[in-house]
């Protein structure tokens, strides 16, 4: 059995707060969704949308954002639409978190936090849109 | 989001109320710029207050520290929460400035040598 969440927004950094709010008030509603889960989620969502935000919806008319949540009893599944222009994650650089201060990147972390908080990352673009799914495992079973 | 500053001794500690992201990023950098701008470069970053920071967050700290060391001075860390605490150690941040249990112990640190 599982319990599916949408929320539909505008493509500005407005949004963001909105978002992570919806997180939290969803988390809660399912028993044993501990802290660090819920910041973990709110961190890769959040990046991911500052992406869209910022590069998907560059030069165009900004669209909309869904944020779909769904809970199962062993994993929580995010699922992030947008229509603006496509972005395939595997591509983007990682930064070195070996650099010194002088040399140490000051752009690429959000992707880096997406690949170290989530489980797995799934990346389709289509003409239904761009959908960027992650899995966030769950060590104990939660209430679905 | 709210910021305060306030001089305890030497530094100059921000306390920033709320969350660092893509939405309020430039306005905690701009008020840490003022800081320096206006003489105030050892910084401590109350962050007891913080509930969330991105990645946005990260990049203000690290262009405040930047700055605040090419001015003789420094901007260190005080109280991270858990989340925020968590990006700071996998950004590998922490090896690159202080961070303290507290207000009290960051102010401290600048009286010492190190």
């Amino acid at each position: 059995m599982s319990k599916i969440y949408h929320e539909t927004r505008a493509a500005e950094f407005e949004t963001l707060p909105i978002f992570r709010q919806f997180i939290q008030q969803t988390c809660e509603e399912h028993l044993g969704v501990d802290k660090a889960t819920i910041y973990d989620l709110k961190l890769a969502v959040d990046e991911a949308c500052t992406n869209i935000i910022t590069h998907g919806y560059a030069d165009m008319n900004p669209g909309s954002i869904i944020l779909s949540l769904e809970f199962k009893s062993d994993m929580i599944i995010a699922t992030i639409t947008d229509f603006g222009h496509p972005f395939e994650p595997s591509e983007a650089p990682m930064p070195d978190l070996q650099a010194g201060l002088e040399d140490r990147p000051t752009g690429g972390f959000g992707l880096f936090f997406i690949y170290q908080t989530m489980d797995e990352i799934d990346y389709e673009a289509s003409e239904d849109g761009n959908r960027l799914t992650f899995i966030k495992r769950l060590s104990v079973e939660v209430t679905a | 989001m709210k910021i305060t500053s306030k001089q305890i001794n030497q530094a100059m500690v921000i306390s920033i109320n709320g969350s660092i992201d893509a939405l309020t990023a430039n306005e905690v950098s701009e008020f840490f710029m003022r800081q320096i701008n206006n003489d105030h470069n050892k910084l401590v970053a109350d962050l007891n207050q913080v509930d969330f920071m991105s990645s946005a967050g990260l990049r203000t700290l690290l262009a405040t520290l930047k700055e605040s060391r090419q001015q003789g001075g420094d901007l260190r860390l005080a109280a991270p929460q858990p989340g925020v605490e968590k990006i700071l150690k996998i950004s590998g941040f922490t090896s690159i400035l202080k961070a303290f249990p507290s207000v009290n112990e960051a102010v401290t640190s600048f009286n010492s040598r190190k």
